[in-house]
C-alpha cells in the first residue's frame, strides 16, 4: 500500500514531520518498506501562459507559441501538440529544467527557428500514459507557480507492508484512523453529500440478493449523464502517488474511493445490464463471462456471480465483466458498493487464478459499515468531475447485519502477558481511541464491542496486543524469564551429530550444503535404484531439475564437486550432513534418516617437498575407518557393483548385519554424467544405526607393566588374497600374546611371478603378566609361520 | 726439572691451540695425558724421587696436568662449538617457505552459526528439538492457527507433496510437536531447513530458521524482550540498537518483528551507512495453538521466536546474495 502523506494530512491534521510519522508508523505495526519523493527530480517546471500560438514558417506539424513563465519572461516554444489555445494554463519547463527521470531541457532550433525551454504533457511530468496533447491546467492555476505545488507532486509517499491480519490498512482512512487514535486526533471525513435530481433510482433498477451468506449487504446508485473523460490533474497525481495509472474519470474515481476508503467499487453500464437490474447469485456450474482482463472465464456453482436479470456482469468481488464494461458511449452508470464474504472471494480468486486489487481488499475483509459511505463518496466525485446526474435514493440491500461478538479484557490480563503494569483507565482509552466501543464494565474488566473493520480481533489476547501496541513496544521493559527447563530430551542426537561434524571438518573435509531437492534423472545417475514410489515427488516443484526429494547425498556432492572443477578447482575434499527423504508405504510422513556423503577429487592435498599424490582407494576407505575411530564402531566391506562405482572399487559398507552405505571410485559414466574430475571418491552412509548406538564412556585399559616384544614378517601369497585374510589367520594362529599385527608394505613385481605379492607384516606381542623371553615370541611366529603357509600357501621371504 | 716442564706445557699449549679438530685435539691428549703421555710419564716417574721433591715436582705437575686439562677443554668447546655453527649454516632452511599445514576443513557457516545461535540459548537453558522437513498441513498451518482460509497462507507460497501434506515453510511446527509430548515447563530452540516456492537474489526456495519456545506459569512480553536482547547483544555486539515493532504472525499475539541498526560500509562508495534490518519475528503464543496442545492459557503464558539463519549470516558477514549460501563454491566456503 502507498501512503501519499499530502493526503494523509487531509484526513488527519497532523503536525509531526516525515521522519517522525515514518517512525510512528513503524512503530505502530505498519512496515516501511520504503520511502518515495515523486516530485524530487524535477526542477524548474512552471505554471505558464500561452500568449500567442502561430505556424512554423517551415514545418506543418509545428507551431511557434509565446509562452509567459509567470516569472517575468515570455519564451519562445515550439511546440508539436495541438489541443492548446491562447490564454491556455500549461507546465512550462524554462531552459535548464529537469523533469522526471533527469530529461532536460535546454535551448535549441527547430528548422531554423529557436526554442527555449518546453511545455508538457502529463506523461513528460510522470502523470499518467497521456501525451498526446499537453496538459492543460485549470484556469485559476496561480501563473508561474512551481508546477510540484500545484499538482501536489511535492509529495512524500510510504510505501507500507500490510499484515495480512489488516485489510483495514490498505485504505488511506485505515492509515490516518490509527495516527488519530495514537495523536488523539478525529478523522477529518471528506464530504460525501450529493445532490439527487431526475427519477429515484429504486424506479429504474433494483437488487436481488439470492445468496445472502456469500453477500449480506450490496448498495448502489444510478448515476446518468455521466461524461468519461481524462481525470483533473490533482486526481491523476493522487492515484500516480498511489501507485495507479489514470485511465478515465469514471474508472479513476472508483480507484481513488478504493484507495481513500479501502473499499472496492465496480461501475456498470447501466444500459448494458439485461432488465437494468441486479440479482446477486452463485453461478450455476459452467456459466461464462468474459471479464475485463479480456479472458473468458468459466464460472463453478460456488463462485458469486452478479448478474443482470440473464447473465453474469461480474465475478463478485474479484472483476467485472466486459458486457457492461463502462466506455466512451456510457451515459448511465450503476455503481455498486458491496461487502462479500472474504472466504468465497479468496476462493473464488484462487480457482480463477485471478487476483486483483479488490479480491485481495474482500479476502482480507471489508467493512460492511463502509458501503454507503464509499458509494457517496464515489457519486459525489462523479457528480464533481464527470457531470453525473445522481438519481435519488440508495439501492441499499442489507438482508444480514453482521456483527462480531464482543470481546472482554481483564486489565490484569494485560500485565501478565505484556510484563508491565498499564493503568485500566489507559487500556480502555486505548481501546476507545482505536474505535472499540465499551459494552459493559466493572473494576477489574471491560467488554467492547469490536469495530466493524477489525476482522481480526476475536480474543482477549487481541485486544492485549492493541493495548500493548498503543503502549508502545519501545516502552515494555526488559525482563529475564526464569528458563525452567523440561525433564524430556527433545533431540538426543543433536550433541553426537555436531560432534560429528566438527571432527570431519578436522579431518581437512569441507562441508557444503545443498537443496533438499533434485531431478530424477541425476538420482538414477548416482546408480540410486528404488521404486519410484520410494520417491518423496513434490507436487508444484519449481522445475524438473527439483521435483523429487533427494534420496541419496551423492547427486549434490557430484553436483558440487563438478561447479568447483569448472572453477579450476580439480582436488576436493568435500563432505554433507544432512536428511535424505524416503516414502514409507503405511506412513503419511516420509522417512528421513541422516545421512553422511564424501566427495574426494584428484590428488591428497600437496605441499611443495613432495610430489603430488593422486587420490586412490585407500583415501576414500580412510575417511570411513576414521569414522570407525570416532563411533568406536569397526565396519567391513562388501564387494559389489552399482553403475556409479567402478567394478572392482566398489563396496557396500557393512556394520554387523546393518547395511550402511556404499563406497568406491566414481564410475567413467558418473564422472561422464555430472562432468566430476575423472579420479574421484565418494562414500554415502545412514548414520540412523550409528547414532541410535553411540558408544557409551570409554573405560580405562590398565598400560602394560612389561616390555613388549616386536616382530617382522614377510611372505609371498597369491596376489588376489585379501589382506584381511592373512591378518585373521595371524591373529588365529598367534594366540593370546598377540597385541596387534598391521601391514607395514605391499610389494608385487620382480623377482616376484607376475600372480604372487609380498606382504610384510609387523606384529607385536606382550604379556599383561611377565616380560616375554624370546622363546615366548619364537613359538608364537612358528604357529604364524605354519598356519600361513598351510592354510594360505604362503611362502616365508 | 722446571725449565723441561716449562718447555712441555709451551709445546703441549701450543699443539693445543695449533689443533685444528677434535680428532688432531685428542692426539694432543694422548700425547701428554695418556697413559702413557709425557705429563703422566713424569708422574709415574716421581714414585723414585726424595720425599721433598716428590712433594714439589708433584705439585708442579699436576698443576701443569691442570693447566693442560683446562687447555685442551677450553679448545675442544671451541671446535664443538665451530662444528655446531658449521652443521647449523649446512642445515639452514627457507624460513619464508610455507609449512605442513593440516589439511585444512570447515564446517559450513550455517552450521557454525546455528551452532553459535544454539550455544547462547542453550546457556540460557533452552535444550535442541528438531522436526521433520516433510509436515503435514495440521502441524505447519492448522494448528499454528492457520487455517486453510486464513490470510497469512496466501503469503507462504507452499510446496506440496500430497494433499495434507507440504514442505514446512517455517520451523513453527517443532512447537506443536514438542507440545503435545510434554507439559509445561517447556523451553526449547528448533533449527531447521524451510522451503517457500520462491527464487531470485534474495530468497532461496529452501533456507533454514531457528525456532525457539518458552512456556511456563508467569512469562511475559517483557521476558520476550530480555531473552531476545539477551541474544542480540551476544551475537553481534553488546552495542547494537534493537528495536521491537508490532507485527503479525497468526500464532502469536502480540507479535512483533525485531530489527537491528546494523552500521556497514559500502563496497562501492566506502560510506557507512546504518539501517534497521528484520532479523526475527517473535510474539506471546496465541490461545488458539495452546488450546490445540490442550494447555491451559488461564494457567500458562508463552512466547516464541523464529529466525533466519540465513538473514542473521547475511547481514553479519556482510554477504551480499543469499544464493553464495547454498552454491558451495569453494572460494566462498573456505572464507569462514
Amino acid at each position: 500500500m502507498q501512503i501519499s502523506f499530502n493526503w494523509l494530512k487531509e484526513l488527519v491534521p497532523l503536525e509531526a514531520d516525515v521522519d517522525e510519522i515514518a517512525e510512528r508508523l513503524t512503530m505502530l505495526g505498519l512496515e516501511i518498506e520504503a520511502i518515495r519523493r515523486p516530485g524530487e527530480g524535477m526542477e524548474n517546471v512552471y505554471v505558464g501562459k500561452i500568449l500567442d500560438i502561430q505556424p512554423h514558417p517551415d514545418a506543418d506539424k509545428l507551431v511557434v507559441c509565446q509562452t509567459d513563465t509567470g516569472r517575468g519572461e515570455t519564451l519562445q516554444i515550439i511546440c508539436g501538440a495541438k489541443n492548446m489555445k491562447v490564454g491556455d494554463k500549461v507546465p512550462t519547463a524554462i531552459d535548464g529544467a529537469v523533469l522526471p527521470g533527469g530529461f532536460k531541457i535546454g535551448s535549441r532550433k527547430m528548422r531554423g527557428i529557436q526554442s527555449c525551454g518546453m511545455m508538457c504533457s502529463a506523461r513528460e511530468l510522470g502523470l499518467g500514459e497521456e501525451h498526446e496533447g499537453l496538459l492543460i491546467l485549470e484556469e485559476d492555476a496561480p501563473l508561474g507557480e512551481d508546477i510540484r505545488d500545484y499538482l501536489g507532486l511535492n509529495d512524500v509517499v510510504f510505501e507500507i507492508e500490510v499484515t495480512p491480519n489488516r485489510g483495514d490498512w490498505a485504505s488511506m482512512i485505515g492509515v490516518a484512523r490509527e495516527l488519530a487514535a495514537f495523536y488523539g486526533k478525529e478523522i477529518i471525513w471528506p464530504d460525501e453529500s450529493v445532490e439527487e435530481s431526475g427519477v429515484p433510482a429504486a424506479d429504474c433498477s433494483s437488487i436481488t440478493i439470492e445468496d445472502a451468506d456469500l453477500c449480506p449487504r450490496y448498495a448502489g446508485r444510478i448515476l446518468r449523464n455521466i461524461v468519461v473523460k481524462p481525470s483533473p490533474p490533482w486526481l491523476c497525481s493522487r492515484l500516480i502517488a498511489a501507485g495507479q495509472r489514470p485511465i478515465n474519470n469514471v474508472v479513476d474515481i472508483t480507484n481513488y474511493i478504493l484507495m481513500e476508503t479501502g473499499h472496492p467499487l465496480h461501475a456498470f453500464d447501466y444500459d448494458k445490464l439485461c432488465e437494468n437490474r441486479i440479482v446477486v447469485r452463485r453461478a450455476q456450474e459452467g456459466e461464462k463471462i468474459n471479464t475485463l482482463d479480456g479472458e473468458s472465464r468459466q464460472l463453478d456453482s460456488e463462485m458469486l456471480t452478479i448478474a443482470d436479470g440473464k447473465n453474469p456482469q461480474a465475478v463478485a468481488g474479484v472483476m467485472g465483466g466486459a458486457d457492461s464494461e463502462v466506455g466512451e458511449g456510457t451515459k448511465t452508470i450503476l455503481l455498486e458498493s458491496a461487502w462479500f464474504e472474504a472466504r468465497s472471494v479468496r476462493r473464488t480468486s484462487r480457482c480463477l487464478s485471478l487476483s486483483t486489487e479488490a479480491s485481495q481488499r474482500f479476502q482480507r475483509g471489508a467493512d460492511m459499515n463502509m458501503v454507503t459511505f464509499a458509494l457517496n463518496r464515489a457519486s459525489r466525485l462523479m457528480q464533481e468531475l464527470a457531470e453525473a446526474e445522481v438519481a435519488p435514493g440508495i439501492l441499499d440491500t442489507w438482508p444480514e447485519k453482521r456483527d462480531t461478538p464482543p470481546v472482554t479484557l481483564r486489565y490484569d490480563r494485560t500485565t501478565s502477558h505484556v510484563g508491565v503494569e498499564i493503568p485500566p483507565a489507559d487500556q480502555k482509552a486505548f481501546l476507545q481511541s482505536l474505535g472499540f466501543t465499551l459494552e459493559s464494565e466493572d473494576d477489574s474488566s471491560a467488554t467492547f464491542k469490536v469495530p466493524s473493520w477489525r476482522h481480526d480481533v476475536r480474543h482477549e489476547a487481541d485486544l492485549i496486543e492493541e493495548v500493548a501496541r498503543l503502549y508502545g513496544y519501545e516502552n515494555i521493559p526488559i525482563t529475564m524469564p526464569p528458563v525452567r527447563q523440561s525433564d524430556s530430551v527433545f533431540a538426543p542426537r543433536a550433541t553426537p551429530l555436531r560432534n560429528f561434524r566438527s571432527y570431519l571438518a578436522g579431518q581437512g573435509l569441507t562441508e557444503i550444503m545443498n537443496w533438499s531437492f533434485g531431478s530424477t534423472e541425476a538420482l538414477a545417475n548416482t546408480g540410486f535404484v528404488a521404486e519410484d514410489a520410494a520417491l518423496v515427488r513434490l507436487a508444484n516443484p519449481l522445475s524438473e531439475s527439483y521435483a523429487v526429494m533427494r534420496a541419496s547425498l551423492l547427486p549434490g556432492l557430484f553436483g558440487t564437486g563438478a561447479y568447483n572443477a569448472k572453477r579450476g578447482r580439480r582436488n576436493l575434499q568435500l563432505f554433507e550432513l544432512g536428511p535424505v527423504y524416503l516414502s514409507r508405504p503405511d506412513e503419511i510422513l516420509p522417512d528421513e534418516p541422516m545421512y553422511l556423503g564424501i566427495l574426494l577429487c584428484g590428488s591428497a592435498p600437496g605441499h611443495w617437498s613432495q610430489e603430488e599424490r593422486p587420490l586412490d582407494f585407500y583415501d576414500i576407505k580412510g575417511c570411513l575407518d576414521d569414522m570407525g575411530r570416532f563411533f568406536k564402531k569397526e565396519f567391513s566391506l562388501v564387494a559389489g557393483e552399482s553403475a556409479a562405482f567402478q567394478s572392482g572399487q566398489y563396496a557396500e559398507i557393512k556394520w554387523r548385519k546393518h547395511s550402511l552405505g556404499q563406497l568406491g571410485k566414481v564410475s567413467d559414466d558418473a564422472v561422464k554424467f555430472f562432468d566430476l574430475p575423472e579420479n574421484s571418491y565418494a562414500l554415502e552412509i545412514n548414520l540412523e544405526t550409528l547414532l541410535s548406538r553411540m558408544a557409551g564412556p570409554k573405560q580405562f585399559t590398565a598400560i602394560p607393566q612389561y616390555p613388549a616384544s616386536l616382530r617382522d614378517l614377510a611372505v609371498v601369497v597369491d596376489q588376489s588374497l585379501p589382506a584381511q585374510e592373512l591378518l585373521a589367520t595371524t591373529r588365529q594362529a598367534a594366540g593370546p600374546l598377540l597385541v596387534s599385527v598391521d601391514i607395514f608394505d605391499v610389494y608385487s613385481g620382480k623377482p616376484l611371478p607376475s600372480d604372487k605379492k609380498s606382504v610384510a607384516l609387523s606384529l607385536i606381542f606382550q604379556s599383561p603378566e611377565r616380560t616375554l623371553t624370546d622363546k615366548d615370541t619364537q613359538k608364537a611366529m612358528d604357529r604364524i609361520v605354519v598356519r600361513l603357509q598351510k592354510d594360505l600357501g604362503a611362502e616365508l621371504r | 726439572m722446571k725449565e723441561e716442564f716449562v718447555h712441555m706445557e709451551q709445546e703441549a699449549l701450543s699443539r693445543i691451540a695449533g689443533a685444528p679438530d677434535l680428532k688432531t685435539l685428542d692426539d694432543v691428549r694422548v700425547a701428554f695425558l695418556g697413559r702413557k703421555g709425557q705429563i703422566t710419564e713424569i708422574l709415574k716417574g716421581l714414585g723414585n724421587a726424595s720425599p721433598e721433591e716428590r712433594r714439589s715436582l708433584g705439585q708442579t705437575a699436576n698443576q701443569l696436568k691442570g693447566r693442560v686439562t683446562q687447555a685442551l677443554e677450553e679448545r675442544k668447546a671451541v671446535l664443538e662449538q665451530a662444528l655446531r655453527q658449521e652443521k647449523a649454516q649446512q642445515q639452514r632452511v627457507d624460513l619464508s617457505l610455507p609449512g605442513r599445514e593440516a589439511p585444512r576443513g570447515q564446517v559450513h557457516l550455517l552450521n557454525q552459526i546455528a551452532d553459535e545461535i544454539s550455544d547462547i540459548f542453550i546457556q540460557m537453558g533452552f535444550q535442541l528439538a528438531l522436526g521433520p522437513d516433510v509436515e503435514t498441513e495440521y502441524y505447519n498451518f492448522d494448528a499454528l492457527n492457520t487455517p486453510d482460509d486464513h490470510p497469512a497462507r496466501d503469503s507462504h507460497d507452499t510446496f506440496f507433496v500430497k494433499p495434507g501434506v507440504v514442505l514446512r515453510t517455517q520451523t513453527s511446527p517443532v512447537q506443536i510437536r514438542i507440545m503435545e509430548q510434554t507439559r509445561p515447563p517447556v523451553a526449547i530452540i528448533a533449527p531447521g531447513r524451510v522451503y517457500r516456492v520462491d527464487l531470485d537474489a534474495t530468497h532461496s526456495p529452501m533456507f533454514v530458521q531457528m525456532e525457539g519456545l518458552l512456556v511456563d506459569k508467569g512469562i511475559t512480553f517483557s521476558d520476550l524482550k530480555g531473552t531476545l536482547m539477551h541474544f542480540i547483544h551476544s551475537f553481534f555486539g553488546p552495542d547494537i540498537q534493537v528495536r521491537f515493532r508490532p507485527h503479525f504472525f497468526p500464532f502469536t499475539e502480540p507479535s512483533a518483528e525485531v530489527d537491528i541498526l546494523w552500521t556497514a560500509k559500502d563496497r562501492h562508495t566506502g560510506e557507512t551507512k546504518s539501517k534497521w534490518l528484520e532479523i526475527l519475528g517473535c510474539g506471546m503464543v496465541h490461545p488458539e495453538v495452546f488450546k490445540n496442545v490442550s494447555y491451559d492459557y488461564e494457567e500458562y503464558s508463552g512466547y516464541a521466536f523464529g529466525l533466519g539463519i540465513d538473514r542473521i549470516a547475511m547481514v553479519r558477514h556482510g554477504i551480499s546474495s543469499i544464493t553464495h549460501l547454498y552454491e558451495n563454491d569453494m572460494r566462498f566456503l573456505e572464507q569462514f
